[in-house]
């Protein structure tokens, strides 16, 4: 009991400064609108929701920057530790990634659902970006199995719940590597906007699309380029078709905002964000560009960017108003002002879509057998129009588009360029008139 | 398996339409399986609404006792005026000003306005107790509050569902205060049992519609917008 007690004092004096990205998410904080995301495993068999609670807690306290509440400082926001009950799994709803009030839900700022097979987990991006989250889904999907009875190892994105938490794994990584002398500017040219009919509060439209990787796979290396190029240049390809469609008076470049996750370039273990932004682009105004030469493109621009020397100065650019001491001492709430305004008129009006890949998902050996396959979801965008995230497991490729508008143009576009490549689609969607 | 016919991608077995190009599926092979789960559930999830009502608490029982003690102390240390009305007045006034604020109501907007008119109206009814006449009670907080209310109502509502914008906002805030104007001068008037004339809200009038229609060519003309847009940018 004593133990229990002195364990309790500790864990209330951590607390955990946001990383450099997750600072933004929490200003452009809305009544209808949350940075929420989604991983989720489906699983072979129906999902027993008793023992996923079970998992979950278990699970739970080997993660502690996911256990925790977001506060509000004079400066800054801040994490720290979350001790009241929960967080509950709960039966999945339609309209997955709801906004998420930091005061609700027992001030917890991840979710967890359960439907049919399906294991869900939603997370505020203030706490971790999508390879961060996997390692708790996967982990809790690992309990869960052993629950069943099965022998799962340990490894990859399974942490073993005996460990205590690493150091390395809570570590704000962009300050360690922002060492770059370069700054790139942050602002860009305005791209061009997908117009829709604006969904009412609160819907969330999801079509997603189930492939075979190799048939991907084979497709991609017959035009000469990598899976994530191919579907990089795939939906480029929609988005100029729909553009083209809307016959507007001034045509606009197409880019795509993209995440990258750093982790690759820069060795890290943190669970938290690590990711940084490029943006593959195609201007329309250049001239009529054929598939290929846009896949060209998406090529040349990805091996020209995607290196630690441009990425550094891309983070480090960020990582300089965080250091900047007149920045530090502004108070909280002119902060959220300016970075609002600035991500709604500026950085928000840079992409055309937002389209993530977290590549071939990996789990212990083992365990696969008892995995169908992964799906992530970007969540609600920011404004109206359609986020593209894809994940791959086995042979099980899926692409699922998020969007907050009625029409479903840029997803029509997007699979019958797959379905003229010769691949085979299959549609799943939560669209309730479908 | 049904496939659509327009876009050449499977099809849930579940689904009646094709999610990319809602075309029916009519597949006389394979009918549309009922009772097999969806891909994705068929519930919407409700999203839950702050209650701040620790706050209301607070904030009810920080006024009330104010106004409780205020009351008491005025009671039993006599004391022939009742200056304790005036503070219940302001904290029943504040605590009708923060309702929207505290509780998160689905009622509109202009419900609200209007309880904050009568709060103040109220407000000035207690104040006439504690002095000699009523008069200026009924024949000018009475109006003026009204007058106002309504206007504000008004100037809430052309914002909300006719035309928001600087310039469109202008013209209305200068017609509604030379409308004030001219009532105010009304009111008084009555009031002082003066003859009905108007002296210097004509003068606020002319300003304010000279304004208005200074705003409203400024508004159909778009070269000139586009020029004010310009030059004022901030
Ligand atoms: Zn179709």
């Amino acid at each position: 009991m004593k133990k229990k007690e002195k364990k309790n004092l500790q864990q209330k004096e951590t607390w955990y400064k946001l990383d450099l990205s997750a600072n933004v998410y929490p200003t452009l904080q809305r009544k209808n609108f949350s940075s929420v995301y989604r991983l989720s495993v489906l699983l072979k068999e129906k999902i027993n929701p008793k023992l996923l609670q079970e998992a979950v807690d278990m699970t739970l306290p080997r993660f502690p920057t996911f256990k925790v509440a977001i506060h509000k400082g004079l400066f800054w926001r801040y994490l720290a530790p979350n001790n009241r009950p929960g967080p509950y799994v709960q039966k999945d709803v339609a309209n997955f990634c709801m906004p998420m009030n930091f005061k609700l839900n027992n001030r917890y700022l991840i979710r967890l659902y359960y439907y049919e097979r399906r294991f869900s987990f939603e997370c505020h991006h203030s706490l971790a970006d999508g390879s961060g989250g996997m390692f708790v889904l996967q982990t809790i999907t690992a309990n869960y199995l052993r629950l069943l009875g099965h022998k799962i190892p340990n490894g990859g994105f399974v942490l073993d719940i005996n460990e205590k938490s690493k150091k390395e794994e809570t570590e704000d990584a962009y300050l360690r590597y922002a060492t770059s002398k370069m700054r790139p500017p942050r602002t860009q040219e305005k791209a061009y906007r997908v117009r829709g009919t604006v969904e009412p509060f609160y819907t969330l439209n999801v079509i997603g699309g189930i492939m075979s990787t190799s048939e991907i796979h084979k497709k991609a290396k017959w035009y000469g380029a990598s899976i994530t190029e191919y579907l990089n240049a795939v939906l480029l390809y929609a988005l100029i078709q729909k553009q083209k469609a809307d016959r507007p008076i001034k045509e606009r470049p197409v880019k795509l905002a993209m995440p990258v996750n750093l982790r690759r370039f820069f060795p890290s273990q943190t669970l938290r964000n690590f990711i940084t932004m490029i943006y593959p682009t195609i201007d329309p105004r250049l001239g009529d560009y054929k598939f290929e030469e846009i896949l060209t493109q998406v090529h040349f621009y990805m091996r020209y960017y995607l290196n630690d020397k441009f990425l550094n100065a891309d983070i480090t650019t960020n990582a300089a108003t965080r250091r900047n001491p007149v920045i530090r001492i502004v108070p909280l709430f002119i902060k959220d002002f300016t970075v609002k305004q600035f991500y709604s008129r500026v950085q928000d009006k840079q992409s055309s879509a937002g389209l993530t890949n977290m590549g071939a998902i990996t789990v212990p050996p083992g365990m696969e057998k008892y995995i169908e396959r992964f799906d992530i979801y970007m969540g609600q965008p920011y404004s109206a129009r359609t986020n593209c995230a894809i994940v791959s497991f086995g042979d099980t490729l899926t692409v699922n588009f998020a969007s907050s508008i009625v029409e479903s143009d840029v997803e029509q576009y997007f699979f019958r360029k797959l379905v003229e490549d010769g691949i085979h689609v299959k549609i799943e969607t939560n669209r309730s008139h479908c | 398996m049904s496939y659509c016919v327009n876009c050449g991608v499977q099809l849930d077995r579940t689904a009646r339409r094709c999610p990319l190009c809602n075309t029916p599926i009519l597949n006389p092979k394979e009918t549309v399986d009922t009772t097999s789960p969806t891909p994705y559930p068929k519930e919407k999830g409700q999203v839950d609404q702050v209650k701040h009502t620790d706050l209301a608490i607070l904030l009810f029982s920080v006024l009330g006792s104010t106004s409780a003690a205020c009351g008491l102390i005025n009671f039993f240390v006599v004391d022939k005026s009742s200056w304790s009305l005036y503070i219940i007045g302001v904290c029943f006034m504040l605590w009708v000003f923060f309702i929207p604020a505290v509780l998160s109501t689905k009622l509109p907007i202009y419900v609200f306005l209007l309880l904050d008119g009568i709060a103040v109206a109220v407000y000035c009814f207690l104040i006439s107790l504690n002095t000699p006449s009523r008069v200026w009670f009924l024949e000018l907080a009475v109006p003026i509050t009204a007058t106002i209310t309504l206007l504000v109502i008004i100037f809430a509502f052309l914002i909300r569902n006719v035309h928001a914008s600087i310039l469109s906002g202008a013209i209305y805030l200068f017609t509604e205060i030379g409308i004030l104007t001219v009532s105010l001068e009304c009111f008084i008037r009555s009031f002082l049992h003066m003859e009905f004339a108007m002296t210097w809200s004509a003068i606020v009038l002319i300003c304010c519609v000279c304004i208005d229609i200074v705003l409203i060519t400024i508004i159909t003309r778009s070269r000139l917008r586009e020029a004010v847009r310009r030059r004022m940018h901030i």
